[in-house]
């Protein structure tokens, strides 16, 4: 098998560079035709904001990946990408480079389980662009079953690893149902909007958005289908929240010591959670020290974060046993490809054979006699093959001397002159 | 059968070892191998603690209530059932190691020293004052596992206050579900105490001829009752909420042991049997 690839990633180059060879869908599809004119017979592409990857099967066997690498520059147009900026694979590393991105631990967030649906939309982009064949459907399953297996065998998607999960798996230590919770939100930038949407994936109550411009407010609590309330007055609600979280770019604090211990003595000690993710920190920390408030910034969420993340790493010699296991599956079909073809002529040679034998007692014989024999040359030709099928498919799958199967391949073939095909027992030109 | 009840009290601790092994096990671990595995042990167990006690009544022709190594096997199975029960019930099954470890303790202790006693009083043959004592173990299992609850939901709390990530916060229910399943507990162990006190109030002065209602022990159950009375109360009808019902929980459950232990143990009352 001669599989070939390169891959630009997070560990080669910049995020300018990244972005400068990111392909869209659109893209892709025209980058594929470009592809397939010389370069590569199969193959396919993958690009997120992390990679951009190439790989295939050479269209000749003068194709490098040099080659690869120039058809993207030129397609992309981009000067400043260079063989620094990237990463080359032969057969056995495209393999396990490629069994490793579906499965999660080639991510920059380890474990990242976006990246095996991204993979398998490039794979059904392949197929759908004829640019796929045997080989790299073969290779499509490996991908997907490794990613599969990783997510359900090991735990390394498992755990929070952003700030705004690691602050929800917080929340969920302490309310049990947050379908009748309410959250505050305040600010209405980039973080507060993650952070918001993340509370309503998580089937939260109520939503309710402060921000000092109320358009803006107003456009979040949209997007997460929830209300407003008066940047000047959101102290006065407190109460209400049983999760507030924080965001905003204010130089100054917004919630004080004695706002909080309001709130709290209205609400009879039942908790909030505070989530204050700005810098500087728009809640005064000092609020900790009152009862039933759990109050955690990003500093007291990272732990959590880097908990998960070096939990994460602990399962990457799980995975990557997972990954050898698949790619010996791989390699023990792979070896299977020159023997099938010979079986299915031998096969088709003694059918042959058993066909004109029979046809030429048809007549001679009565009808349920005819069936009998019938019967018993399937059954002796079943037989005859059996050892000779099973044994040369084992000797395949087994890897490790594929001379040796095809040797026993080519005997055969010499033996029964396969490489001609029999028609009905005699040989093409009729000999 | 003296021989198989003689087997199954030698068997009794180890099983209840075996199971508080699985469930520590599954805290530290939580490998979802033993995730069932533990359930199906801790029923095993109990249908055969309960086998066991059925045995025992048969055999010694009284219920398992006449001595103190008695109502030992009888707390350990009861605080086991009402556990199991809880489990079954809310599917929550990070804490039973906590509460294994008390059936554990009651069994060792009670197959070390229990005896075989065929002659009893006659009064502990009454199958009244067996519903009377089983339902007062029960109440009192109930008050533990709620103060077990307690102690989790303290710690858990603590941890979440101080950012602490470890193994509590990790294994443990949210604190709204502890401070449920204390509430319940609670509640529980408190209607079984009632029934059976109620049972006490209206059959004991009949049985006991030195019946008294100034009896030591009378009272301090009757403080018990009161404590988690005003804890129950105060979360139903004044909606207070975490930390503070807990307390009353915890509270509830220090009298009642200091109770148990200075009219047991000090005081003289009609009460002792043994």
């Amino acid at each position: 098998m001669n599989l070939i690839g390169i891959s630009i990633n997070y560990r080669t180059s910049p995020i300018e560079l990244r972005e400068a060879v990111n392909l869209s869908f659109d893209e892709q599809k025209k980058f594929i035709s470009a592809l397939k004119n010389n370069i590569l017979k199969e193959g396919f592409v993958i690009s997120t904001c992390n990679r951009t990857e190439i790989f295939g099967i050479p269209a000749t066997s003068n194709v490098s990946t040099a080659d690869l690498y120039e058809e993207l520059k030129k397609f992309r147009n981009v000067e400043n990408l260079n063989k620094n900026n990237i990463e080359e694979y032969d057969s056995h590393s495209s393999l396990k480079h490629i069994a490793k991105v579906a499965s999660g631990i080639d991510s920059l967030i380890i474990g990242d389980s976006q990246i095996l649906s991204q993979c398998k939309e490039s794979f059904r982009l392949s197929v759908d662009e004829n640019f796929s064949n045997t080989i790299t459907r073969k290779i499509f399953d490996i991908a997907a079953r490794v990613g599969k297996r990783a997510i359900r065998e090991t735990l390394i998607s498992q755990g929070a690893v952003t700030v705004s999960y690691a602050a929800i798996q917080v929340v969920e230590k302490i309310f049990a149902n947050l379908e009748k919770k309410e959250a505050l939100v305040i600010g209405a930038g980039e973080t507060s909007e993650l952070a918001a949407i993340h509370l309503k994936s998580r089937n939260i109550g109520k939503i309710t958005i402060t921000n000092r411009t109320i358009e803006k407010a107003g456009q979040l609590a949209k997007k997460v289908s929830g209300e407003t309330v008066n940047f000047e007055e959101f102290t006065d609600h407190l109460y209400k929240f049983d999760v507030i979280l924080s965001a905003t770019g204010s130089k100054n604090l917004l919630v004080t010591f004695d706002d909080i211990k309001k709130a709290i003595s209205k609400r009879r000690g039942t908790p909030i959670f505070i989530m204050d993710i700005a810098i500087p920190r728009d809640i005064d920390p000092s609020v900790k020290k009152i009862d039933n408030v759990f109050y955690n910034d990003i500093d007291s969420l990272n732990v959590i974060v880097d908990q998960n993340l070096n939990k994460r790493k602990d399962e990457i010699p799980r995975v990557e046993q997972i990954i050898s296991e698949e790619v010996d599956n791989f390699y023990n079909w792979h070896n299977t490809l020159g023997v099938v073809p010979t079986i299915k002529s031998l096969r088709s040679f003694f059918e042959e054979i058993e066909h004109d034998e029979l046809e030429k007692i048809k007549n001679k014989v009565t009808e349920e006699d005819y069936i009998k024999l019938e019967d018993m040359a399937k059954r002796l030709i079943g037989r005859i093959l059996h050892n000779p099928t099973i044994k040369l498919r084992k000797l395949a799958e087994k890897g490790d001397n594929i001379d040796n199967a095809n040797q026993h391949t080519s005997t055969l073939k010499y033996l029964f002159d396969l490489d001609n095909k029999p028609l009905n027992g005699k040989k093409k030109n009729g000999k | 059968m003296i021989n198989t009840i003689h087997s199954v009290n030698f068997l009794l601790p180890i099983l209840y070892l075996f199971t508080f092994a699985i469930y520590i096990y599954d805290f530290f671990k939580d490998e979802s191998k033993v995730y069932n595995t533990k359930r199906v042990l801790l029923f095993v167990t109990l249908f055969i603690h309960v086998l066991y006690l059925l045995l025992r009544t048969i055999e010694f022709n009284h219920p398992p209530i006449t001595n103190k190594f008695e109502i030992f096997t009888v707390l350990a199975f009861s605080l086991g059932f009402a556990y199991f029960l809880l489990e079954l019930l809310t599917d929550i099954r990070g804490t039973g190691a906590f509460i294994i470890l008390f059936s554990l303790i009651f069994q060792i202790v009670s197959s070390i020293f229990i005896q075989d006693l065929v002659e009893v009083k006659e009064v502990l043959r009454s199958k009244l004052l067996g519903v009377h004592v089983m339902s007062a173990l029960l109440g009192y299992s109930g008050f533990t596992i709620a103060a077990v609850h307690g102690v989790l939901f303290f710690l858990l709390y603590k941890d979440i206050k101080l950012n602490k990530y470890g193994l509590v916060f990790k294994r443990l229910p949210s604190l709204e579900i502890l401070e449920k399943l204390n509430f319940y507990s609670v509640v529980i162990g408190f209607i079984l105490l009632t029934i059976s006190m109620l049972i006490g109030f209206l059959w004991l002065p009949s049985a006991f001829p030195d019946f008294s209602y100034s009896d030591p022990k009378l009272i301090s159950v009757s403080i018990v009752w009161l404590v988690f009375f005003i804890g129950i109360l105060s979360k139903l009808i004044a909606k207070l909420y975490g930390k503070k019902v807990i307390i009353f929980s915890l509270v509830g459950f220090v009298v009642a042991i200091i109770s148990l232990l200075m009219s047991n143990l000090i005081a003289d009352t009609f009460h002792s049997f043994y």
